[in-house]
């Protein structure tokens, strides 16, 4: 029987903010246990909560590059629930005044996922239960998050996973988040259940929580289709309950159930404030934002004319975007500037992590300087390229390593009288050449290359060659 | 409004409190009078307590709200005095439960 998934994520994100969300301990990861910690954090009793207004204001730069709508008016509730990871017992998040609502995020195939809402909360504390003790770590507690729930609008693994990876990408281009699924500081919970194709109503769902890399999620997409789908083709029934995800088994199981948990009372906190923010503010947030990734990547291809596959490898880190667009404007070609970032700076960072940081050693102008020479046929790519590299060991100007004399290039005679030396002093190489062996000509490219310091135009150098060789 | 003994017994349990019998009839009573309170209050103020939020309760600015700046956090010892720490921990027995 085929089924018809209808599948809705929940992201929880913290916020790269200096302090909580409602006291002004430090967020910085790690420490000893409970030392970032104060009356507020940990819920003593009488300390009185204040909300950052940095949270504020990144929730709106989520909200406005998910193309929501802002709620001017909004405040915090109680989340009831006990669990000693919640040192008041409730957790103060928002219910019926989410700061965000009623937005979406576009797929590359133009299908869009709606966002429902976004809204911010505090984190909770780390467990680490052992020898039937539970020992606690308030440092994460009151650690600023947003929490972004989309629509149930997925309909398929691959899907879900473009969802996540597209928000996640969106998020860092942004500055609010790193969004390391790894570390924890993006997490995602899945929902789905199945229908028949055409059916108008839901079936029953289940939730996978807290799942922590990308490939996971559509892998648990997957995994939970096939257990449903599994039941309902014996004639079962679906129980609404928690899974969890084994990447291991590659399988979903219930988890225990935490009985009637989601009975959370929410009510309005009495301790902190309704906030308010006029329509000025919204905007002076909205004209903060960097131009988006995707808005880039078009503007890549259509107007610069970038191929696809370089534009989008540019445009998905936003410092090497930044970098690359500073080479321009310095007048440096885009397609040279293009390539000088993707095959030589690209190759010296193996990790997306890398790229995400793009800690190179020259400025956008020093770049461009050289790759200046290349457009100007000053100098050849292959040098561009070897004189690049030194560039970004040494942080030194392209000055530095480029002199008068390698502007002008090698002279036609001069190459020619190279490339008969190159001939002459590699035989072997000759005659395999002539034999069939077309790659023994690297043998005489290296010779030329080594003697010009790499200045020499191979090509150039290998229709003289091939005459020579008798080719 | 009036509240059930068997609405009482769910709020003990989602709190993780067990009460004996007599307790939770006691309990019960006590829950009805304070929410009788509430209730006289809701009904003295024109459009109930959902109104003040509305119209008369304070709001707070975006410019108003506490700037993102860092404030040394307290000492470990002082965070865990009043309780059994372990390591710098919080620490809880777990219940057999
Ligand atoms: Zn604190």
């Amino acid at each position: 029987m085929n089924y018809e998934i209808v599948c809705g994520i929940e992201t929880h994100i913290e916020l790269a903010t200096k302090t909580k969300i409602f006291c002004g301990c430090t967020t910085e990861f790690g420490g000893e246990p409970n030392t970032h910690c104060c009356p507020v954090c940990t819920g003593q009793p009488g300390s009185l909560p204040i909300l950052n207004q940095k949270v504020v204001e990144y929730a709106i730069k989520a909200g406005l590059a998910l193309n929501c709508k802002i709620n001017t008016k909004s405040h915090m509730d109680r989340k009831n629930y006990v669990y000693p990871d919640l040192p008041k017992a409730y957790q103060i998040s928002q219910y019926d005044e989410p700061l965000c609502e009623k937005g979406y995020i576009e797929l590359d195939s133009g299908k869009r996922i709606g966002i429902t809402r976004i809204h911010i909360e505090e984190d909770a504390g780390k467990l680490i239960h052992e020898n039937g003790y539970t020992y606690i770590d308030y440092n994460r507690s009151g650690v600023p998050l947003i929490e972004i729930v989309s629509e149930p609008d997925i309909s398929s693994a691959e899907e879900a996973k473009e969802y996540a990876e597209k928000l996640q990408l969106i998020m860092r281009y942004i500055g609010i988040s790193d969004c390391k699924m790894q570390e924890g500081s993006m997490r995602c919970d899945v929902n789905l259940s199945l229908r028949k194709p055409g059916d108008p109503r839901f079936g029953v769902r289940t939730e996978i929580k807290n799942i922590n890399s990308l490939s996971f999620i559509q892998k648990a997409v997957m995994a939970e289709a096939e257990r449903q789908a599994d039941i309902l083709d014996a004639g079962g029934t679906i129980v609404q309950q928690t899974m969890r995800y084994d990447e291991g088994t590659n399988s979903t199981t219930p988890m225990r159930d935490k009985e009637n948990s989601d009975d959370y009372r929410y009510f309005p906190d009495p301790d902190i404030l309704r906030f308010s923010i006029d329509d000025e503010k919204v905007e002076e947030i909205r004209t903060s934002l960097p131009e988006l990734p995707f808005d880039k990547l078009k503007r890549y291809v259509n107007v610069l004319g970038l191929p696809e596959a370089t534009a989008k490898q540019i445009s998905r880190y936003r410092k090497v975007a930044e970098f690359f667009e500073g080479a321009l404007a310095e007048g440096a070609s885009v397609k040279n500037t293009a390539n000088l970032i993707v095959g030589t700076i690209f190759s010296n960072m193996d990790t997306e992590e890398e790229k995400e940081l793009f800690a190179v050693r020259i400025s956008a102008a020093q770049f461009a300087a050289l790759v200046k020479l290349a457009d100007e046929k000053k100098i050849n790519i292959g040098f561009a390229q070897s004189t690049l590299q030194k560039m970004l060991e040494s942080g030194k100007p392209v000055e530095e390593f480029i002199k008068p004399e390698d502007l002008v290039g090698i002279s036609n005679e001069e190459l020619e009288s190279l490339c008969k030396e190159a001939v002459d002093a590699n035989p072997k190489a000759v005659a395999d050449v002539r034999s069939g062996k077309d790659k023994a000509i690297n043998m005489l490219f290296g010779y030329i290359m080594k003697k010009t310091g790499g200045k020499a135009d191979i090509r150039k150098a290998e229709v003289l060659l091939r005459k020579l060789i008798g080719q | 409004m009036t509240i059930s003994k068997t609405e009482i017994e769910k709020l003990a349990k989602l709190a993780k409190l067990s009460f004996s019998e007599e307790e939770l009839e006691r309990f019960t009573a006590e829950f009805d009078e304070i929410i009788a309170f509430a209730d006289t209050i809701n009904q003295s103020i024109e459009g109930g307590t959902e109104q003040i939020r509305n119209v008369g309760a304070r709001m707070v600015s975006f410019d108003d709200l506490r700037t993102d700046e860092v404030v040394p956090s307290l000492p470990n010892e002082k965070i865990l005095s009043n309780v059994e720490g372990y390591n710098g921990f919080f620490s809880v027995e777990r219940s057999k439960k």
